[in-house]
């Protein structure tokens, strides 16, 4: 579904990525881990049409989204959880979820995308008329979860959402993750938090200093004899 | 008795103020430009009235709708030549420009007009409740600004576009990722804030006379309106310049018009000493 290949990007003259290449399949959860300036929150930036790449290829659905604007390619399907939701804070949580179903393609389903976020967020239907900025993180959380799906979108991203959240919501935002794959959705998910995002994921990367160390299943990556004593800790 | 007559006619020009204001604040909130020359906008709108009238010999009601028009394309390229080019360049960098684009509005307007003061003679009559006076010509102005404002609302909070520029105004990355298209957007913002002037200025027509530095005081006022209330805060602007027009009113009422508007700047500058941000405004972290 998602084909990155090449890819590298900087921020002026500092290079972060170095000639990236995964692949994301349908119905699949790739997760990407690495370490704090690996470069992962770059990537998303890239696929997502907020930062322009130097030099390689996105592929999605066949058809190459480099370079393209990021409303273009939220049009496309591919939709951002940012990093600590970034939810907008002067709307309350229905305004979230309607700007969320801004594309087009869910613009005339804006009532059933609204009926089944409220079945999967049932808190976010009690805080509907609540204004967005006096949640608690976790709350945020879930309503920028909730306001991707609104988009109806192929591919949802999540850039660390376990980020700056008490042990106890993590839990909890990693639950709603699991069941988003549930309902065969597309994710590619980012996180240092390596123990959490293992029990979700169908294909691993490792990504250090802006280069992927690692790619393999779920049993490859915790049997590595690196991996292990690097992030798992064993 | 005088009092409450300038009370009423000081919330009669508050109204205007509000409606005026309200393209300026969402310029900044949206844009983020800091449209410097505003009043020399209001003055172009004006100038076209009577072109339209005077000169054309074109029904008042339709001049005021063909300069509204107008003052929205205007305003939208403007943004296309030279703001857009700005966004991203230092603050002073965008307020050379558009101080330039101001002393071009004026020295156009000086060299078609000459420094003469233009008019369209529309008398209307001075109306009264008792001993309350005022002219029909501000309460036309009040009560269509009010609808305005009040359209105006209605299309930020009902229409998916109004949602866009609201979205745009507080997190224009993350709006992008909602499928906003940020640069049509700015466009969108830059037109209705022309189109906002150019409708105050067809309110002003039975009110004022033009000349070519006539967008001066309007300049600093809106902008003394607009950080009073809080920049981009369109609730902020909107009480704000209630505040203002009665102020002002009041004071010249009993003194003349010189004072009144000292006391408006005095009082703003009280406030922002103790609150920088605004009456309404966030503390910011820029």
């Amino acid at each position: 579904m998602l084909t990155i290949e090449k890819i590298s990007a900087s921020y002026g003259q500092i290079r972060i990525l170095h000639d990236i290449s995964m692949e994301v399949l349908k119905g699949e959860t790739a997760v990407l881990v690495g370490p704090n300036g690996a470069g992962k929150t770059t990537l998303l930036k890239v696929i997502s049409g907020a930062l322009r790449p130097n030099s390689g290829m996105i592929l999605f659905d066949n058809q190459r989204i480099d370079g393209k604007a990021s409303h273009e390619v939220a049009e496309m399907g591919i939709s951002l959880v940012p990093e600590g939701g970034r939810i907008f804070p002067e709307f309350t949580v229905f305004e979230n979820l309607r700007v969320g179903s801004y594309c087009q393609r869910a613009r005339n389903r804006l009532r059933e995308n609204i009926d089944e976020v409220f079945g999967l967020f049932p808190i976010l239907e009690n805080r509907r008329s609540q204004v967005a900025g006096s949640l608690s993180g976790g709350e945020r959380q879930m309503l920028a979860i909730a306001r991707s799906l609104m988009s109806q979108p192929k591919l949802i991203m999540f850039d660390e959402p376990s980020s700056g959240l008490a042990p106890k919501i993590v839990v909890d935002v990693f639950e709603f993750i699991k069941k988003i794959k549930e309902r065969g959705y597309s994710i590619l998910l980012v996180e240092q938090n390596v123990k959490k995002s293992i029990q979700l994921t169908d294909h691993t990367h490792l990504i250090e200093s802006g280069r992927l160390q690692f790619v393999g299943s779920r049993e490859d990556f915790i049997r590595n004899p690196q991996i292990k004593k690097a992030y798992l800790g064993i | 008795m005088l009092a409450l007559s300038a009370v009423v006619n000081g919330i009669l020009y508050g109204g205007v103020l509000a409606l005026l204001v309200l393209g300026l604040n969402l310029m900044f909130g949206v844009v983020q430009i800091i449209h410097f020359f505003y009043g020399q906008l209001l003055m172009v709108g004006l100038y076209l009235i009577y072109v339209f009238t005077i000169w054309c010999h074109i029904p008042l009601i339709l001049s005021c709708l063909l300069t509204v028009g107008v003052l929205l394309l205007i305003n939208t390229l403007v943004h296309v030549l030279v703001v857009k080019r700005l966004l991203t360049a230092d603050l002073i960098n965008q307020f050379l420009a558009l101080a330039s684009v101001m002393l071009i509005l004026e020295n156009l307007c000086q060299a078609i007009f000459g420094t003469d003061i233009k008019g369209i003679p529309i008398n209307l009559p001075v109306m009264n409740i008792g001993e309350l006076y005022f002219t029909t010509s501000n309460l036309i102005a009040f009560v269509g600004s009010l609808v305005f404002a009040a359209l105006f609302y209605i299309f930020l909070n009902k229409t998916y576009i109004g949602l866009a520029i609201r979205a745009v105004a507080q997190d224009k990355e993350v709006a992008g990722f909602m499928g906003i298209n940020i640069y049509n957007i700015y466009i969108v913002t830059m037109a209705l804030g022309g189109g906002l002037v150019g409708i105050v200025a067809a309110f002003f027509t039975p009110i004022y006379s033009v000349y070519p530095h006539f967008g001066g005081s309007f300049t600093l006022i809106s902008f003394i309106i607009v950080v009073l209330g809080g920049m981009g805060n369109l609730l902020g602007g909107f009480i704000a310049a209630f505040i203002i027009g009665v102020i002002t009113i009041l004071v010249s009422t009993f003194s003349n018009t010189e004072i009144g508007l000292i006391v408006s700047y005095l009082i703003f500058l009280f406030v922002i000493l103790i609150r920088p941000q605004g009456i309404l405004g966030a503390k910011v972290s820029r």
